[in-house]
């Protein structure tokens, strides 16, 4: 599946740094944006404006800073961070790391190490059953929403929780990569699940 | 791949098109015609009354692929020159580039089920009026307060970081339609509908970088200029 990952590259060497960035473009199965950062002084700012899934970081350029003093000075505090190693580093400074990516890793490594981070956050995705396609559920919940109800008028016809309505919308749009009602309208009609007469009623 | 070296006033212009042909869009959007011959880019900028500065500048943005905010914006940068290049871009997309897509896509769905060409139109349609109240926001709002700024007049209710925060990406829907097409589209393949999705894809890559230019140039352009008022 393809996956978005918002992810920024702190790492003076821009050798290093531009070679990373053209392996992770590579990557297949993985659509990523990257942010690039040169200096430990644009660190904080660019973490806070560009709010990273992702931050893979030279722990040389940190400092004596902290990454949980990282984490909620740039208001992430849920952003995954990977060590990016040239050489040993204490491993004290290491244990506070999600993962580690070595420079001689291979992108096979690197895609592994990326997808075994993605698999922590979404744990309700690694059903090794779980199709791409709806299930039955979800392909009724398109078509109410392709019809205009709110998600409470959803939720009373099919007797669910909004909460569960709106879990099975996020899943639906991770599943199909489509986020917009006109989206799915237009995956409803060519999957014949509803009628254009339907719709243009609403 | 395209080249990623640093242009320089004395570079051929030609030379700048065929490393990296993006730039005759830049060209273009910046008022320079084809036919310039042997002429190097600061003569036909010249000729043309760019400034030479804010064209390399934006040629460099784009062929270095910057990821991050410029942190030194070169003093020699017209913002004048630059709002104009972005007010020229938005033509291009409103003007031409979605309605010429538009024309083509209804042309290359012609043949598939009406209700399916009905509601690709309606997505379309929906997805190209987006773009346009996110461009024309730009054009009401943000450049008229920037030309108020560079006439020394400061507006105490708003500045840039109010356009900073508020800015989306636009490409997000276009790339939803090319998964559509690409995933459901249920007639037969036709080099008509292949020709779209190409636009489609160059279009995605074109709108994004529009977005690099005006969040990490002209943004921290404007920051330091609101700093020196």
């Amino acid at each position: 599946m393809s996956t978005n990952l918002k992810i920024a590259i702190a790492e003076p060497s821009v050798l290093i740094r531009s070679g990373l960035e053209v392996v992770l473009k590579r990557l297949t199965g993985l659509r990523v944006q990257l942010v690039e950062i040169a200096s430990a002084e644009t660190l904080f700012d660019s973490l806070r404006i560009h709010k990273p899934d992702l931050l893979i970081v030279n722990p040389l350029l940190l400092g004596y800073f902290t990454l949980q003093h990282l984490k909620t000075e740039s208001g992430s505090p849920d952003m995954k961070c990977i060590a990016l190693l040239h050489t040993t580093v204490d491993n004290l400074v290491l244990r506070s790391y999600d993962e580690q990516i070595n420079i001689y890793d291979s992108p096979d490594e690197i895609k592994h190490k990326l997808e075994r981070l993605e698999a922590e956050e979404i744990p309700e995705e690694t059903g090794e059953d779980e199709q791409q396609s709806l299930s039955t559920r979800e392909k009724e919940i398109v078509v109410c929403v392709v019809k205009g109800m709110t998600n409470r008028e959803i939720a009373d016809q099919l007797f669910l929780s909004t909460h569960t309505v709106i879990t099975h919308r996020r899943n639906i749009a991770r599943k199909l990569q489509i986020h917009s009602a006109s989206g799915l309208t237009v995956y409803a009609i060519v999957n014949k699940l509803v009628e254009l007469g339907e719709i243009k009623n609403a | 791949m395209y080249k990623n070296g640093i242009y320089r006033e004395t570079d051929k212009m030609s030379d700048l098109i065929c490393d990296n042909y993006p730039m005759l869009l830049v060209m273009s959007r910046f008022g320079i015609a084809l036919g310039f011959g042997e002429k190097n880019i600061g003569e036909v900028c010249r000729q043309n009354e760019v400034d030479a500065c804010t064209f390399l500048t934006v040629v460099n943005f784009l062929a270095e692929e910057v990821n991050a905010p410029v942190e030194h914006i070169n003093r020699c940068l017209s913002i004048e020159n630059l709002i104009r290049y972005l007010h020229n871009a938005h033509d291009y997309f409103l003007e031409f580039r979605l309605p010429h897509i538009r024309r083509k896509l209804v042309e290359a769905i012609s043949d598939c089920p009406k209700d399916v060409a009905f509601v690709i139109r309606q997505f379309f349609d929906e997805y190209a009026e987006e773009v346009n109240k996110h461009m024309a926001y730009e054009e009401r709002a943000v450049f008229p307060y920037v030309r108020n700024l560079l006439a020394g007049k400061k507006d105490p209710k708003y500045n840039i970081t109010i356009f900073r925060k508020r800015h989306d990406q636009i490409e997000m829907k276009i790339t939803e339609l090319k998964n559509i097409l690409i995933k459901y589209y249920p007639g037969t393949g036709s080099n008509m509908l292949n020709s779209v999705l190409f636009d489609i894809f160059a279009t995605e890559e074109d709108l994004a970088s529009h977005t690099r230019v005006e969040d990490y140039l002209f943004v921290p352009a404007i920051l330091a200029l609101e700093k020196q008022l």
